[in-house]
């Protein structure tokens, strides 16, 4: 199999013009592009569905409420009152992720969730939001968080290194969680389209409908994925408010 | 792996960074309020409308209570009538009646004093025959006249030994 034929192909960067700012290559790239797609999707469609602003609502607009709903009630089960604040942030995240991921679930587009850096920075927004939450709320009190109540005193030497540990592999986990699984999913699809080309005569439809299949469980994860950011973001939230 | 490639590491950050916080100001300033909105406004019009029936029913309660009530009270109040109106007729009835039995008493009585009268009289008629009888006889008899005292008094004494 070629170079080219990679499955890894897709998660290739292609720039459409070079950019440069301050020194710092900027351009704007598919990955970009996708961006820019998830986020008018995201806008046009709360902003068009909820328009009419029926006490009856139409189906579309109802779709934009029990997303509203889904995310509110995420936030107050896990948080309480304090989350109200978060609402927006936590909401964005989501449709951000889940929106991502279902864009790139659309063939010739490309995943930006599948790319480690964009995870990463914002597993790291949510880990430095709630890091500084938790100082603001507690100040230096914070760091008893890494204390576990009720615990004999010799245990401490060995589990406070274990909290911190955990503590700081927050953004590590949920980054690599998401992108994980984005790679792992569009590679298989890939792989599966190989098998479909590669294989003799009327065989390839085996691939073909395990690739349907696939496709099926790669939205459902895309679903998945953006609701555990969610989740995991609101617990964050929550750790920064009440210490065990 | 294209994604360890570091050469475009800088631009999706860059183009994350401008995504994202156009998404979380467009959502946080003009969507989230929105669906808010309109989400706050059926809350309160359901509760509204909730009132609202439950006053409504209220009131139907109410009504309901004040039916019964007169219903009540009609049915009382013409019982109570019959009550009254039979009580009044027996009444008028004892009336009636005792003035009958007066009416019957005083005929009883008249017709008793015309029959005493008319049992003297022809007590008196056949006491006079008696005597009309008895002159005759002793005039055909004994050929004497004997003047009416006379047999009046002799019937008279020997009614007496008689009775």
């Amino acid at each position: 199999m070629a170079a080219k034929d990679s499955p890894l192909k897709q998660f290739e960067i292609v720039p459409f013009s070079k950019t440069e700012l301050g020194g710092y290559d900027i351009s704007f790239t598919n990955s970009s592009l996708s961006m820019i797609i998830t986020v008018a999707v995201i806008t046009l469609f709360l902003t068009l569905t909820v328009k009419p602003r029926s006490l009856v609502p139409s189906r579309m607009q109802l779709v934009s409420e029990l997303m509203y709903n889904f995310i509110a009630n995420l936030l107050s089960d896990t948080v309480g009152d304090n989350g109200k604040k978060y609402f927006p942030f936590v909401f964005s995240l989501f449709m951000f992720v889940l929106i991502g991921n279902m864009v790139g679930m659309v063939p010739y587009q490309f995943t930006f969730t599948s790319h480690i850096i964009v995870t990463f920075a914002l597993a790291a927004i949510v880990f430095i939001g709630t890091t500084i939450l938790g100082f603001a709320n507690h100040g230096i009190k914070f760091f008893s968080f890494f204390y576990i109540p009720g615990v004999p005193f010799y245990m401490h030497p060995l589990l406070i290194p274990i909290e911190v540990i955990s503590y700081l592999s927050r953004p590590i986990s949920l980054s690599v969680r998401l992108f994980a699984n984005m790679l792992a999913g569009h590679t298989l699809l890939k792989v599966f389209a190989g098998f479909v080309v590669a294989m003799p005569f009327f065989t390839g439809v085996f691939p073909l409908v395990f690739i349907v299949a696939l496709t099926g469980l790669e939205i459902l994860i895309a679903f998945l994925q953006a609701y555990v950011f969610a989740i995991l973001t609101c617990l964050y939230i929550n750790d920064a408010y009440h210490l065990h | 792996m294209p994604q360890l490639n570091p050469e475009f590491f800088v631009t999706q950050l860059f183009w994350l960074v401008v995504t994202f916080s156009f998404l979380l100001v467009f959502l946080w300033r003009i969507s989230l309020p929105r669906i808010g909105n309109v989400l706050e406004k059926r809350e309160r019009k359901i509760s509204e409308d909730l009132t609202t029936a439950k006053e409504l029913q209220n009131e139907a309660e109410k009504i309901q209570e004040t039916i019964e009530s007169q219903l009540k009270q009609a049915r009382t109040g013409a019982s109570e009538m019959i009550k009254t109106s039979s009580l009044a007729l027996h009444d008028k009835a004892q009336i009636e009646l005792t003035k009958l039995d007066k009416e019957l008493d005083a005929k009883i009585e008249q017709s008793s004093a015309t029959i005493e009268k008319s049992k003297n009289e022809s007590v008196s008629q056949i006491q006079n025959q008696i005597n009309e009888i008895t002159k005759l006889t002793l005039s055909k008899v004994a050929a004497f006249d004997v003047s009416d005292d006379e047999i009046k008094s002799a019937v008279k004494s020997s009614e007496r030994s008689i009775n």
